[in-house]
């Protein structure tokens, strides 16, 4: 559609029109959708016809764009007039563990320019995965008077100064959350920036951050903000501190602590206990580096409104955490340390029957050796006693079919299923078949399954009943599993509303690629990396898909012939102009 | 304890040793040592290969290398095999990815995790720090490798009757079957050396690693690839 077509008025609308119109005006379709918020909702929406979609642009504030090449700002601008707030998500997700060059691209910059243009009143800006730099932090803050909320999840590019930036400028800021980012930290005194007027921060996480930092800018701030109902620090604010800041904040709904392992007198014990116990509306716990079984009590009273507790920095052991959750009945959602082996997980079986969420990190990756963290005994019993659990990431050294299969009658209602049994291609170590049986049941009971991620020792048939039984499958994560084009073929045959597909390290080729050519336009992007595709093959799935982008990342001394990464996606923008020399557009 | 005969042999500095040994049938590594090098009071760092080389004849000192290198065997099938980079360095820090991205751990939380674990490994000054050290103890011909805090034990004793019994667990026994065996570790600076030498409080800031060895004194000590 021209934008001439769209450009609302209502003279010129022709009489064809006006006969079908609905007859309330303009302002009201308007106004109810924009009462409408999921994106998937209001892109519907816009597909009824076109008054709708137009009422639908005109009243959308907020847009959502899973990849940021799948389209341009400037298409962006041109259809959504008055969008305030943006979500952005940009690298493919396996850069997170490093499996993308670093200058592969998703820079903000020309995105902000455009913002700067056509959205001046412009008021959230929510970026995953982006480069952003402490330049377009600095524009970002001197271009949007009205600016709200910054968020940063796996971002990187940006130091400390940046932040200075953003505290300097942005008079209404209401929200900062730096999370997970690849920060370059000069220091803590951005922190000072904050002008003494300003007193409207809601949200501050910069838990990310490794220095220390200005804590006495940090308590004025945190005192003058009456309304912060967030807060979550990093490493370097000690026990003490801690305390002194609750005693400004006790409204706080989600509090990240920091270190929590100073040495501390009996009196200062008490003090930080009686202000916890004020923290009655908590219901969001993280932080906790290097906590002390010792001063956990302190949290106690703090955790009967708990629903979300994150103790992935903290290495408890298994006593500790089943104490800790004596005290916390309503919990949801729990993040832990494998250091609290099955025996903690059994605790968790016993104590928290509203379980939604589980994630279990391990604290030792990288060892060769085996040793113990979590096994199939811990979550087991999570299962038996978390009958609501619906999404868990679980990181183990041994799993069995058996296992799983109990654990999936147990709880069918798994939305999100990612497990990673960390040797590579390890089969039930029990019985020493592939894990193919475990993750056929999941994808047979668990008709709700969005999300899955494999491991362990596969076959073709895992991927046979994924096709075959998958059917809400929106997500798929691959590693070291298959064995022939085969399996990636049932996937691309069977899962009717897969979205995401990322591969690495999987014996699937050209066959495989090319049989997905008609479904990669229904997706959002494909990934496949140390598998073994060709550039023929790229360059033929490329000819055949004009609507695709497909990229090919070089890698050093690589085979020409093999394409050794490989990443493709739908987009309206074109082919990307940004892409370094290591990244072949086909 | 199980039926197994496990005698864990130290070179210990105290006299009380003999307790919780039976030295009657105990031709263990350890105790010929004791009683070859005076090692009460003698705090000179020995090296695990010269301190094998006193021993009985037919028993050959093998190369350090031998088991602070060998790669643990592992399932052939798998193409990342090929990837994989095994260096004695590699073997000795853990930290070290050994397959690009895997397992799939964010990077800010990997680096959390290694900030996190360096702390606790420099924590280990004297007692009044409570940090705990943790430690991964492998014992040879057993898959499974256990991790122990150091803060828990008070004496090479305590840690060796504690170390048996942990291992006498879950393990098949007929290879151990009155097996003999010696606790190694190693020290900050990389080397592997005969668990016993130094004072206890000196042990517990230095030791990174524990390995437990079978010897068998008819042939040579039981290396290798497990």
């Amino acid at each position: 559609m021209g934008s001439s077509e769209l450009k609302r008025s209502k003279d010129s609308v022709s009489s064809d029109e006006s006969a079908r119109r609905s007859s309330f005006p303009d302002e009201v379709l308007e106004r109810v959708l924009s009462l409408l918020k999921p994106h998937r909702d209001r892109s519907s929406v816009s597909l009824v016809c076109k008054d709708w979609y137009n009422a639908e642009r005109w009243s959308r504030t907020h847009v959502f764009i899973g990849n940021c090449y799948s389209v341009s700002p400037e298409i962006v601008a041109r259809r959504f007039p008055r969008i305030r707030s943006v979500t952005l998500k940009g690298k493919p997700r396996f850069s997170d563990f490093n499996l993308v060059p670093e200058n592969w691209g998703a820079d903000i910059h020309s995105w902000l320019v455009v913002f700067a243009a056509k959205y001046p009143f412009l008021e959230e800006l929510r970026l995953k995965r982006m480069a952003i730099s402490d330049e377009s932090l600095e524009f970002l803050a001197i271009s949007f008077p009205n600016f709200k909320a910054l968020s940063l999840l796996s971002c990187d590019g940006f130091s400390t100064n940046g932040l200075a930036a953003i505290a300097t400028h942005c008079k209404n800021l209401t929200e900062l959350d730096i999370q997970e980012n690849g920060v370059y930290d000069k220091g803590g005194s951005w922190l000072s920036c904050f002008p003494e007027s300003f007193t409207s921060l809601e949200v501050l996480n910069f838990a990310n951050l490794t220095s220390d930092i200005n804590f006495d800018a940090l308590e004025k701030l945190v005192g003058r903000c009456k309304s912060m109902r967030v807060l979550k620090l990093n490493r370097s604010v000690s026990l003490e501190q801690l305390q002194r800041l609750l005693v400004n904040a006790p409204r706080l709904a989600e509090l990240g602590t920091g270190s929590f392992s100073q040495e501390l007198t009996i009196r200062e014990y008490e003090e930080l206990e009686s202000t916890l116990s004020n923290c009655k509306i908590m219901h969001t716990l993280s932080g906790l580096w290097d906590a002390k079984g010792i001063y956990l009590p302190t949290l106690y009273p703090a955790c009967s409104n708990l629903t979300f507790l994150n103790l992935s920095y903290a290495a408890l052991q298994s006593v500790e955490l089943a104490k800790l959750l004596a005290h916390c009945p309503r919990l949801k959602r729990l993040w832990v340390l494998d250091t609290v082996e099955d025996k903690g997980l059994e605790a968790v079986g016993l104590n928290c029957p509203l379980l939604e969420e589980l994630r279990v990190f391990p604290a030792d990756p990288f060892d060769d050796e085996i040793v113990h963290g979590v096994t199939e005994a811990g979550f087991l019993a999570v299962s038996f006693g978390c009958p609501r659990l619906h999404y868990v990431l679980y990181f183990c050294r041994q799993m069995t079919n058996a296992a799983v299969a109990t654990i999936v009658q147990n709880c069918p209602d798994f939305t999100h299923f990612r497990l990673c049994i960390m040797n590579p291609g390890q089969p039930d170590y029990l019985t020493n078949e592939p894990m193919d049986e475990a993750f056929g049941a999941v994808v047979k009971t668990c008709t709700k399954l969005q999300r899955l991620s494999v491991s362990g020792l596969l076959t073709d048939l895992t991927f046979e009943y994924i096709g075959r039984y998958a059917k809400n499958l929106e997500t798929l994560s691959v590693a070291f599993a298959g064995r022939s084009d085969w399996g990636m073929q049932c996937v691309l045959g069977g899962c009717p509303k897969l979205r995401k597909l990322e591969i690495r390290d999987c014996p699937f080729g050209n066959a495989a690629l090319l049989s997905g050519l008609e479904k990669y336009e229904s997706m959002r992007s494909l990934w496949m990396s140390a598998c073994n595709v060709t550039m023929n093959g790229c360059r033929l799935l490329a000819r055949e898909m004009p609507r695709l982008n497909v990229e090919v990342m070089k890698e050093d001394g690589s085979d020409d012939t093999q394409a050794y990464k490989v990443y493709v996606y739908r987009s309206i923008a074109g082919p990307r102009r940004d892409a370094p020399p290591s990244v072949l557009t086909l | 304890m199980s039926d197994v005969e496990l005698q864990l042999c130290l070179a210990l500095p105290t006299p009380d040793i003999t307790k919780g040994f039976n030295s009657n049938n105990y031709h263990g590594l350890g105790f010929d040592h004791l009683k070859q090098t005076s090692c009460f009071g003698d705090r000179k760092k020995r090296d695990f290969e010269q301190a094998l080389g006193n021993f009985s004849d037919e028993c050959n000192a093998m190369p350090l290398l031998l088991w602070s290198g060998q790669p643990n065997e592992e399932d052939d099938n798998h193409k990342y095999r090929n990837k994989r980079t095994f260096t004695i360095d590699d073997m000795n820090d853990a930290e070290e990815d050994k397959v690009v991205g895997w397992p799939p751990i964010k990077s800010w939380r990997k680096r959390t995790c290694h900030h996190h674990h360096h702390h606790e490994r420099a924590a280990g000054n004297g007692n009044g720090n409570g940090r705990s050290i943790y430690v991964k103890v492998k014992m040879e011909g057993v898959a499974i490798a256990r991790k122990i805090d150091m803060r828990h034990y008070h004496s090479y004793q305590h840690l060796t009757n504690s170390l048996i019994s942990i291992f006498t667990k879950n393990k098949k026994c007929d290879e151990h079957y009155n097996a003999r065996y010696t606790l190694t570790y190693q020290d900050k600076e990389g080397d592997w050396l005969v668990a016993g030498d130094i004072p206890w409080n000196d042990f517990i800031t230095t030791v990174q690693r524990l390995k437990i060895l079978r010897l068998n004194l008819q042939t040579q000590p039981q290396t290798g690839p497990e």
